[in-house]
């Protein structure tokens, strides 16, 4: 059912992914035929959204797991996709809806909203965001903002939190 | 009125004390009148003298006799029924005071009513009280426990930490076997101990029954001590797999201790006899599992019988395997795992609750019997004590273990996926009880010279784990728990977005397939379909009309679910108000946060966050799938996915543009929602038929992506029939 695919995926598109993402050549085939079989429609997209591949594989790129010797190989190329900053850069958008670089209370509202049950009231989740953005903010513009974001989570294994062992 | 209220729970307390001793009393009198585990043939002698007796006294009367005794007709059910009685009295007695079974693992409290039980036989008697007969335990008493086991394991985790399970089983018990055999050989060799009579063979012996970690123990104290799912499947599952290799050690040093001289070739006969135990045990356990599947596909005109068949055939299988000595206990898991998908479709509801509850409940009454026995057996003149070889047992299971724990685990985690912390190793290492099995076990052991001295040092080693390790494995995992938590004191925002990353996670280890065996899982769902599902479900062939059931099914449900929804919104609870009034005024009165207000919040989201599926063990021993909280909370977010999406199926339309704009964010969110989409009932496409069941079917697989990757998927539009099919595969999860 899923294996099949693979013979889909061309090898130039293999090592262009592999330079981007970082992933070996048998994990991305194997993203492959996962993303094959979650794409039922079978048109090369997710949904009717056009989420390919690449975007696919660009995503979860934030997630593999920060290998030794990568740390002290490239200082000057491109941030790879899986470092510490990306991996929160990643979490920070998915807090921030509208973009704006800040999460704003209504923002962390929503997120909390979703996390917790229904027997909180919106007063008690307010304050609690407002604690939040409390502890964090300091540049007094009520709102977090990345920088403000890592500081946060600087005490936190974000590297091995955020990270799932692709099986080779 | 609160006062009336407790004095008359105290009076019922106390006559329910008094009912127990009276109980209490009853076996004692039993056991005067003539042991009970004996074979029948002892009481025939007496049987027929007390006979010949009242057939005396008729002639002598000759008047109808309006009220007679006759005990000796009813004599062994009305033992068993009162030992059972008695096992389940005490079990109320223990939770009427909630405070003790958190202190005190139950099967601790067990042992000790078994011990005064003992005590008192012992000392009216004067001899000792009946020994729990090996054979009573293999064959009546471990079944329903490994049956309700292996019916309710969560198998998602199970399958993906086989291998790890495996290793710990397998390996790890034949290291702790020759480790702990060849040490205690070199302590016999002390001359100083007088223990040089004892072979290596023995030891050996000895050390292949003390080695196993049995799941009775392991279960009872695990259960309350509410470990994270990954480690409870990983002690449990090794406890309950470990039966094959120590099975064949130990019957394999037996067949060693009765021959004269030992060949190779007989080694590696041993060796290849666990394989023949272990895949046959397998095997048996899946050929009663597809015959009872298969069954169940014609009993749709006699539901009544329908959960009979389910016991039958799985205690079948284990007496099937028992009588190849194959491995009983992996045979009966087997079944048990195997058949539960295709009978839970094919048999009716009230079949299914009917199984679930007998299962609970035999399961339950067995535990209490053995752990009851354990402690009545243990009293008597079957010992023969020995400091220096007893210490030595203990000392060296404990250091075994703990090496073998700590060897394995290395090797895991270089190789496997998921990591084993080193508190999860501890707690492996610390929780490995020993229990019932070893004790049979080593009862059933020819007798020789020293064979009393292995009963002891059993029995000495048995108490020691389930008391000691029992006892003090909880407040040690707190302990663990609480030293690093206060090393990072963590602010409220850093709680929230550890818990946040966690969903997140979740949800992505799930798109990314269940790191990489989704692949045989895939290989084994197709298998599935094609076949067994033609072979073993019955309504596989009427496709349509199974839609529409389905359909109407999903309505129904539905309509249930809003009504509950009204119902959970109008009643918010009253401490909740309380603690907002307070919480509200005490921010508008000043700026800065005062403690109070902190531990408040500390509090609500410590209650109140949604527990993420890693951490919830999906399977507990004394309550059914469906009765804990987590149903509850799987309800909420349901509720609360299905109000946001009303709301943003009106406002989608226009946030669809915007949302088109972004690419990774939305790429997120949209292949969350495929698994889900890919998965669920499609009412839409009749020729996509073959995925309704598949989806029913794998609704333990991956209606868990559902849950933590909601709060993602909130954001997105989805049509209502999909959310309904969600709904059915919630339910049917649960």
């Amino acid at each position: 059912m899923g294996s099949r695919a693979s013979t889909l995926l061309r090898d130039e598109e293999i090592e262009e992914i592999k330079k981007e993402t970082g992933f070996s050549h048998s994990q991305i085939t194997r993203l492959y035929s996962r993303f094959t079989s979650l794409d039922k429609g079978e048109n090369g997209t997710l949904r009717e959204d056009q989420v390919n591949f690449r975007g696919f594989m660009r995503t979860l790129a934030h997630f593999r797991p920060i290998e030794d010797n990568e740390k002290s190989k490239d200082q000057n190329g491109p941030e790879p996709l899986n470092s510490r900053s990306n991996k929160l850069h990643f979490a920070f958008r998915l807090y921030d809806l509208d973009k704006d670089d800040k999460i704003s209370r209504d923002e962390l509202l929503q997120v909390l909203r979703m996390m917790v049950g229904v027997n909180i009231s919106d007063e008690q989740l307010g304050s609690i965001a407002d604690r939040t953005i409390q502890e964090a903010d300091q540049d007094g513009d009520s709102a977090i903002s990345f920088t403000e974001f890592v500081k946060v989570l600087e005490k936190v294994d974000v590297e091995q939190k955020m990270s799932i062992r692709f099986l080779h | 009125m609160e006062r009336k209220r407790l004095a008359s729970e105290a009076a019922a307390r106390w006559m329910l004390g008094t009912c127990l001793c009276l109980l209490l009393g009853a076996p004692v009198v039993c056991a005067l009148q003539g042991p009970l585990l004996l074979p029948p043939d002892d009481t025939g002698p007496e049987n027929a003298s007390w006979e010949s007796q009242e057939t005396h006294n008729n002639e002598s009367s000759e008047h109808t006799v309006f009220f007679s005794l006759d005990y000796q007709h009813v004599q062994v059910p009305f033992e068993i029924t009162l030992w059972i009685m008695l096992a389940s009295l005490a079990k109320i007695a223990f939770h009427l005071y909630n405070k003790l079974p958190s202190v005190v693992p139950e099967s601790c409290l067990l042992i000790f009513v078994g011990l005064i039980m003992g005590g008192i036989i012992y000392g009216l008697n004067d001899k000792s009280p009946p020994v729990m007969d090996s054979d009573i335990f293999f064959l009546y008493l471990l079944p329903p426990i490994v049956l309700d086991a292996g019916y309710f394991m969560p198998s998602r985790p199970f399958f993906e930490n086989i291998g790890t399970i495996l290793l710990y089983a397998v390996v790890g018990t034949i290291w702790n076997v020759f480790g702990i055999g060849f040490s205690l050989y070199g302590i016999c060799q002390v001359k100083s101990f007088h223990l040089q009579d004892i072979s290596l063979l023995h030891n050996l012996l000895f050390g292949s029954l003390i080695a196993a970690v049995d799941p009775v123990a392991v279960l009872s104290v695990f259960e309350e001590i509410h470990v994270n799912e990954k480690l409870h499947i990983l002690v449990f599952g090794e406890s309950l797999l470990n039966d094959a290799v120590s099975v064949v050690l130990y019957k394999l040093f037996r067949s060693f201790c009765e021959m004269s001289t030992i060949k190779t070739v007989d080694v590696f006969a041993g060796i290849g006899k666990f394989f023949v135990v272990g895949i046959g045990g397998v095997l048996v356990g899946l050929l009663f599992g597809m015959i009872a599947a298969f069954t169940t596909r014609f009993t749709k005109n006699i539901r009544v019988i329908e959960p009979l068949f389910v016991f039958l055939y799985s205690y079948l299988s284990y007496l099937t395997a028992e009588m190849f000595h194959l491995s009983g206990i992996v045979a009966i898991i087997a079944c048990a795992m195997g058949m539960k998908r295709y009978v839970e479709a094919n048999i009716s509801l009230k079949s299914h609750t009917t199984i679930k509850y007998f299962m609970k409940m035999w399961s339950s009454v067995s535990d209490t019997l053995i752990f009851i026995f354990l402690g009545v057996s243990t009293i008597g003149d079957n010992h023969e004590w020995s400091w220096s070889y007893i210490c030595f047992t203990i000392i060296f299971c404990l250091i075994w273990r703990a090496l073998g724990v700590l060897v394995l685990t290395f090797f895991v985690n270089r190789l496997h996926v998921n990591t084993v912390t080193s508190k999860d190793q501890f707690i492996i290492a610390y929780g490995g009880l020993r229990g019932a099995i070893c004790f049979s076990l080593v009862f059933l052991l020819p007798e020789f010279p020293r064979k009393k001295l292995f009963i002891a040092a059993t029995t000495v080693v048995i108490l020691f784990t389930v008391f000691v390790q029992g006892m003090t494995i909880r407040p040690l995992v707190d302990l663990l728990d609480v030293k690093r938590k206060r090393e990072s004191a963590p602010t409220v925002g850093e709680q929230i977005h550890i818990r946040f990353l966690d969903h997140l996670l979740a949800g992505i280890e799930d798109i990314s397939g269940h790191w990489g065996q989704y692949y045989w899982k895939d290989k084994l769902e197709y298998f599935n379909s094609k076949y067994l599902q033609k072979f073993l479900l019955r309504e596989y062939d009427q496709p349509k009309s199974s839609i529409v059931l389905l359909y109407e099914k999903l309505e129904r449900k539905h309509a249930i679910e809003l009504v509950e929804a009204g119902q959970l919104i109008h009643e918010p609870s009253h401490t909740s108000l309380l603690d907002s009034h307070r919480s509200t005024v005490v921010v508008k009165e000043s700026d800065s946060m005062n403690p109070d207000v902190l531990e408040n919040i500390q509090k609500i989201l410590s209650r109140n966050l949604y527990r993420i599926r890693r951490t919830v063990p999906a399977y507990n021993r004394h309550n059914l799938p469906g009765e804990s909280g987590t149903a509850e909370q799987a309800k909420e977010i349901l509720i609360l996915r299905h109000r946001s999406l009303r709301v943003h199926m009106n406002r989608s339309d226009s946030d669809h543009s915007r949302k088109e704009k972004d690419d990774s964010y939305s790429a997120h969110h949209r292949f969350e929602t495929k698994p889900k989409l890919c998965r669920s009932l499609t009412v839409r496409d009749p020729e996509k038929v073959p995925d309704l069941k598949c989806s029913r079917s794998k609704s333990m697989t991956f209606s868990s992506p559902l849950q933590p990757g909601s709060t993602e998927l909130l954001k997105e539009e989805e049509t209502e029939k999909r959310s309904l099919a969600e709904i059915e595969i919630y339910t049917k999860e649960r």
